[in-house]
């Protein structure tokens, strides 16, 4: 169709609508000067006019799903000299690819910067001036910059590619133990603290952008690269800020000038989270819950004055902590509570020993006053059994200081004997008061309180330590 | 001074609408569409309070975001395409099985090919309906935009519409008989 052609459709399709219908073909054909053609053509529009009912009425429709999936890139894509392989992340701001650098043949994380206005030179350049910086940044805890790209008028930043999961995976599923959330912490300091002295501030840490490695060790990703976000913040609306509110420090989120103190936050919130597996500012909660962590208090001070003066400083704060949780953890661990048992079950065998004799003494005095045939033989019975036992006690006692490994099986020979040595030494002390008896009531009360006492030991006392010391399983 | 070239405007806009998509999807109403009138009004706000505003007025910003809107959701139709022929099967989205994105009876990939032909002979009449259609844009406004006469906009968009029509309901296969 020519332009010319067009024109007199136009003319044609235009003049008849104002007809009324049922003139509209007559006045065709008078006023298409025997173009029989271009009489079809106007009176098709024409039915197609008639018949089109709400077609393109209504503006197109728009699944915000579509919008946001928009320029993503296709696996097998080619990107300069890189090749898509997936998509591995996905923020407000950008997407994260695995891609492979043709070049040198490895694997990188490519982030796409979202488009940036082409005359925003500024921006650009402080975009480059970035990266450069956290390419810098030299530490096995910061996943590397490796390049920023500018690819058909986009940027790309390529990094060091992490396998690993996100930090936040592990949040989710409860509180982190002690000593492994402290340690984690100091590893992300570790990170701020090589970053901060190449002059980089993440400005965006959070547990999203904590990767664990298989090897369980911490890469901090996204240094420098975050804050292109926080550059593009200021393009979106209030309401949508992007990057985490949650983990920006008040002055961050009110836009005055940050420093380095605003990283010290993040790891203060990350800290308490990790710690109660909950934001220490949720909704509905005034203060953190807990002493969560006297240091994540410190750092999450609304006045950066009050925080940490540097990486450094949280990071010896974090050390002292983790050995002070190992300590503490020394008396906590099960393994150590035994050992608290034990020293009580070797005290036991030794006030034990000694109790039983000092009791030959009394049972000595026992003996001239019952006189005869009869005080020789509870003196001696108690004796020989107070001998068995206080032998069998020491040589327990000793090997379990001194030959710890082999005390099992001492206590396996020792167990009849003792308890058969205790049953005597008791029933000889009770025989003893009984036959003192008046003669010498002290005496009388001192052996029997002895016996009763003696014989609730080894029947109730000692059970219970050496449970405790050696647990329920190898209990004899 | 004069506007600024709109093809670097164009990015802007275009991550300007996928932020604005991105925002309804934190908020989680699935399968909720957004009239593209909307959609540009929202993004016009928010770039309007960008300083220094990279527009020189409403109608130019209108123009290049009715211009957008038609690609992303061309691109977007074309991807879905390409998936059904199982070029991309590794990835489809919940949202792709669950929700027909599609308003019932427009196919945009017919459409865009109607209107780029359409535009060959009448680029005014392929501005009104990009304007009216993927910009949300009504009689009056396409008049402001397009410069002429609320009027001139109805007749053209009369014809332009019926073009269409017919344009997209021949099927390809019947290409050679298609009108004109």
């Amino acid at each position: 169709m020519t332009p010319e052609r067009w024109e007199r459709l136009k003319i044609l399709f235009s003049g008849a609508l104002d007809q009324p219908a049922e003139r509209r073909h007559d006045w065709l054909t008078r006023h298409a000067d025997g173009d029989e053609l271009l009489a079809q053509e106007a009176g098709a529009l024409l039915v197609a006019h008639d018949t089109a009912g709400g077609f393109l009425e209504e503006p197109a429709v728009v699944d915000p799903a579509d919008l946001a999936a928009v320029d993503e890139l296709a696996s097998g894509t080619r990107i300069g000299s890189y090749e898509i392989e997936r998509e591995i992340g996905r923020g407000g701001m950008g997407v994260v690819y695995l891609a492979r650098d043709l070049r040198l043949g490895r694997r990188v994380a490519l982030k796409a910067v979202p488009r940036l206005h082409d005359s925003n030179v500024a921006l650009r350049e402080r975009l480059r001036r970035e990266a450069r910086a956290a390419a810098n940044i030299s530490h096995t805890a910061v996943a590397t910059v490796y390049a920023l790209e500018e690819i058909d008028g986009r940027l790309f930043i390529a990094s060091e590619y992490v396998e690993g999961h996100p930090l936040r995976s592990e949040i989710e599923s409860g509180p982190l133990e002690r000593t492994r959330a402290v340690a984690i912490a100091a590893d992300i300091v570790r990170a701020l603290c090589a970053a901060h002295e190449a002059g980089v501030i993440h400005r965006d840490l959070k547990p999203e952008n904590v990767l664990i490695t298989g090897a369980g060790t911490v890469k901090v990703v996204d240094f420098g690269i975050a804050h292109v976000d926080s550059i593009n913040t200021r393009l979106t609306a209030e309401g949508e800020v992007v990057g985490t509110p949650a983990y920006m420090a008040p002055e961050q989120l009110i836009g005055s000038a940050v420093d380095a103190r605003v990283d010290i936050y993040a790891v203060g919130v990350i800290l308490a989270e990790m710690l109660t597996g909950q934001h220490p500012l949720a909704p509905g909660r005034r203060s953190m819950a807990i002493p969560a962590s006297e240091i994540a208090r410190k750092c999450i001070q609304t006045d950066p004055n009050d925080r940490y003066r540097s990486a450094g400083d949280l990071l010896a704060a974090l050390e002292r902590e983790l050995a002070n949780v190992d300590a503490v953890a020394e008396t906590v661990t099960p393994a150590v509570r035994r050992s608290a048992a034990r020293w009580w079950w070797e005290f036991h065998q030794a006030a034990v020993s000694i109790v039983y004799a000092v009791m030959v003494w009394p049972t000595w005095l026992a003996r001239n006053v019952i006189g005869g045939q009869a005080g020789n033989a509870v003196f001696v019975t108690v004796l020989a059994a107070a001998i068995v036992a206080v032998t069998l006690r020491l040589h327990l006692w000793f090997t379990s200081r001194s030959y710890s490994a082999e005390l099992g099986w001492a206590r396996a020979r020792a167990a009849g004997w003792t308890l058969v040595s205790d049953a005597i030494f008791a029933m000889g002390l009770v025989v003893a008061g009984v036959l003192v008896g008046d003669a010498r009531p002290a005496l009388a009360v001192i052996e029997i309180a002895v016996a009763v006492a003696a014989a609730t030991a080894f029947a109730v006392i000692e059970p219970a330590t050496t449970r405790a010391a050696f647990g329920q399983t190898d209990s004899l | 001074m004069g506007n600024p070239d709109p093809n670097s405007l164009m990015p802007l806009v275009y991550d300007e609408l996928r932020r604005i998509a991105a925002g309804y999807i934190r908020r989680e109403r699935p399968g909720q569409t957004l009239q593209a009138t909307a959609l540009v009004n929202e993004a016009f706000v928010r770039l309007a309070s960008e300083r220094p505003r990279p527009f020189a007025n409403r109608q130019h910003f209108v123009a290049i975001a009715a211009l957008s809107m038609r690609q992303i959701l061309v691109q977007r139709a074309r991807a879905r395409k390409a998936a059904k022929r199982g070029g991309a099967p590794d990835r489809v989205t919940l949202d792709e099985g669950l929700v027909s994105t599609e308003p019932p009876g427009v196919d945009v990939l017919a459409l865009d090919e109607a209107l780029t032909r359409l535009a060959a002979f009448d680029p005014a009449q392929a501005r009104i309906v990009e304007l009216r259609y993927f910009g949300g844009l009504t009689v009056e406004e396409t008049a402001e935009v397009m410069e002429i006469s609320p009027a001139t906009v109805k007749r053209q968009w009369a014809m332009a519409r019926a073009w269409l029509k017919r344009a997209v309901e021949t099927a390809p296969d019947d290409r050679a008989d298609a009108p004109l």
